[in-house]
């Protein structure tokens, strides 16, 4: 029988019709990805936005001698003794001295003025007077930060019926932080401090900051770094290019691919007991967090490096071994230099995941609650062995809280971590397109 | 053209051996691809390999500057010698002897680097110059050798890869020269090149035969019949005669060659 090609026969129509629906397929989970993606970042962004600002009270404090330095001499250890409890009432003052100035009355009680003020502004004021004591005697102009309260008031997450129910707040205090707004002595602007701040008990949520996990999760960066990368570089290219193919390199091969697929938790007790339990590394430090993030990344860093490698085509080696290169010299001129755009792609995907990491993080203790910055060297723990954490493990502590302002934080550390990690997928990016050449 | 032939070829016969095959075997694993080869080839001549696909004649090139080494599961028997040297000998360092040995490749394979870099690099690794004068006149010099100086004079840091395939060809002749090799290796180098690029890369080998002793690999007979003195004819990695080249053509002594030659097997 003699078909026309105008008209599709049964098999071309499904066919056709197979082809559609794989498309349709594909285009559903394409939407489903995004919408998923867009509900992520709505929620972080939505609840972790307002971590960036902060709510600050302008307050001209009067730092009387009396109060805070009784023997006239600025000698910092007698004025050490007066604790953040000496300055509190000094604080509470110069906000009542504020309200006054303004016009503002209320029924308020002193103490309950006094806990618009956040309780580590005393600490904040105690720190600045005792690294300058001439201020003592003054008057002078502070930023004071204002409780979480009524920061959480300008930000929307505390009202006025809530506000009635709470125990640490009253409508009041939230109708004085209005007035005090709408006068410009209270303002909520971008807030620096959150980078900069360590973590804060969970009675300051509007104290508690980044600082701390930023520096670990840098310097374990650094530690992954200068370990992972040599490390698994040279072992993929004595893999790939100088050992023989035999039996054990198989299983070697093998054993790689498998170490890329164990739980992270597990490389967690792996470094307990060997860098905790045997070698007696600090618990808690970059150091230790570092090393295993280095095991744990490696098997990554490997794999990509030794499928870089195996895309340089032979014919680079064999004119480089047909002039005269030894093997060394042609990998070391020619075959890394090709591969070294896949090699630090693989790199920083590696690092990426590594910063990201929180599990093997909790079982070597750098959950713990860090207030000091950790030095990167100190005499008694050594390089970066003082504690510390770092930013998941940050995100995953401050969920844990009561408090809904550390939602709040754990939203702007999670904010943060993505740029992070965007930043560096951006560089991978950069460095690939910088360094790719054709052959 | 063809009457000078003839004439070089004449004076050719009386060169010296450079190079001596001895019972040479070579095994892929249990793949015996080189059976009993015996060759001798002349210094400052022309050595065609011709023969149908996987006959192992680039095998057998392969062995002669020990490229092979680079393959796990080959295993070379019997003895080559280059001006009476063993090159299988242990005490022999593959990396010197392929600085002896020169190697062409069948495609095309500059470094991605500028032109300069390529030629200068054989030059480089075996310290061959002293200074960045002595170096810029060796590529000089072998760029003119490789008929690609004129071309090539003003684009020297331009990248290699840039060129056209015959440019590129000859550029890897250029890189092969400049190590001041004894003997050049070719491994069909014109198979990815055009008509006019290959008559450039013959002419190229004809000169080239003033100071070096150069084998070619090649897929065509009438490239072999051109360019060289000596032809030698693989068949089933049996070398199955080796002669000159006139003779080969005309007047062949085995069957299987002359069937070759005229296109009834390959």
């Amino acid at each position: 029988m003699k078909t026309s090609l105008l008209a599709a026969d049964a098999r071309t129509k499904k066919r056709n019709a197979a082809e559609a629906r794989f498309k349709a397929y594909g285009f559903a989970a394409i939407i489903v990805a995004m919408l998923a993606l867009l509900i992520l970042l709505t929620s972080v962004l939505g609840n972790g936005m307002s971590s960036f600002r902060q709510t600050y009270i302008a307050l001209d404090v009067a730092l009387p001698e009396e109060k805070l330095d009784k023997s006239g001499v600025r000698d910092l250890s007698v004025m050490s003794k007066v604790t953040t409890i000496g300055y509190a009432p000094i604080l509470r003052n110069a906000l009542l001295d504020a309200l006054a100035a303004q016009g503002i009355e209320t029924e308020l009680s002193n103490k309950d003025i006094g806990n618009m003020i956040s309780k580590e502004a005393a600490a904040t004021v105690r720190n600045k007077v005792l690294a300058n004591p001439d201020l003592v005697g003054q008057t002078v102009s502070f930023d004071v930060l204002a409780s979480g309260r009524i920061d959480g008031y300008f930000k929307g997450r505390v009202t006025m019926e809530s506000a009635a129910l709470d125990g640490n707040t009253s409508p009041e205090a939230l109708m004085i932080a209005q007035a005090l707004a709408d006068a410009g002595v209270m303002e909520t602007k971008f807030n620096w401090n959150f980078f900069v701040w360590p973590d804060a008990s969970d009675q300051r949520p509007e104290a508690a900051g980044l600082g701390v996990a930023i520096l670990g999760s840098l310097y374990m960066m650094i530690v992954v770094l200068v370990l992972a990368l040599p490390i698994g570089v040279a072992s993929s290219i004595y893999l790939e290019e100088f050992a023989p193919k035999n039996r054990w390199t198989d299983l070697i091969e093998v054993n790689i691919s498998n170490l890329a697929a164990v739980p992270s938790i597990v490389y967690g007790i792996l470094g307990l007991a060997i860098f905790i339990n045997f070698m007696e590394f600090n618990q808690s430090s970059p150091l230790v967090g570092g090393l295993v993030l280095t095991l744990m990344t490696l098997p990554t860093i490997i794999i990509s490096t030794r499928a870089a490698l195996k895309s340089v085509p032979p014919s680079i080696r064999d004119a480089a071994l047909g002039v005269g290169a030894s093997k060394m010299q042609s990998v070391f001129h020619h075959v890394l230099p090709l591969a070294a755009p896949g090699i630090l792609t693989g790199t920083i995907i590696g690092l990426a995941q590594a910063l990201g990491e929180t599990a093997p993080l909790l079982l070597i203790g750098m959950v713990a609650f860090v207030r000091e910055y950790p030095a990167a060297y100190t005499p008694e723990s050594g390089l970066f062995g003082e504690a510390s954490t770092a930013l998941p493990v940050q995100v995953f502590n401050w969920t844990q809280r009561s408090d809904p302002a550390f939602v709040e934080r754990a939203s702007g550390a999670i904010i943060t971590l993505l740029v992070f990690l965007l930043i560096m997928n951006a560089v991978a990016i950069y460095l690939r397109r910088r360094f790719e050449r054709r052959w | 053209m063809e009457d000078m032939y003839h004439a070089d070829r004449a004076m050719s016969t009386q060169q010296d051996i450079k190079i001596k095959a001895d019972k040479v075997q070579v095994y892929y694993a249990d793949n015996h691809a080189i059976k009993d080869v015996d060759v001798e080839i002349a210094d400052k001549t022309v050595t065609a390999f011709i023969g149908p696909s996987g006959c192992g004649k680039s095998t057998f090139l392969r062995c002669l500057n020990r490229m092979n080494d680079t393959i796990d599961i080959c295993r070379v028997e019997g003895d080559i010698t280059i001006d009476g040297e063993d090159i299988y000998d242990p005490k022999v360092d593959p990396v010197q002897l392929r600085a002896k040995v020169g190697m062409v490749f069948q495609k095309p394979n500059p470094f991605p680097k500028s032109i300069y870099d390529n030629v200068a690099y054989g030059p480089k690794i075996h310290g061959l110059a002293r200074n960045k004068a002595e170096l810029d006149e060796i590529v000089e010099k072998s760029l003119r050798k490789a008929a690609l100086w004129n071309e090539a004079k003003d684009r020297l840091t331009a990248p290699g890869t840039g060129l056209s395939g015959g440019q590129q060809q000859r550029l890897c002749i250029a890189r092969a020269i400049a190590t001041a090799p004894e003997v050049l290796l070719m491994d069909e180098p014109c198979s990815a090149l055009d008509p006019i690029a290959t008559a450039q890369v013959e002419e190229l080998i004809d000169e080239l035969r003033q100071s070096y002793s150069v084998v070619i690999v090649t897929h065509s007979m009438q490239q072999a019949a051109r360019v060289s003195q000596k032809t030698a004819f693989f068949h089933l990695g049996n070398l199955v005669e080796y002669d000159d080249t006139d003779k080969i053509f005309t007047n062949p002594e085995d069957s299987r060659t002359e069937s070759y030659i005229s296109g009834r097997i390959g």
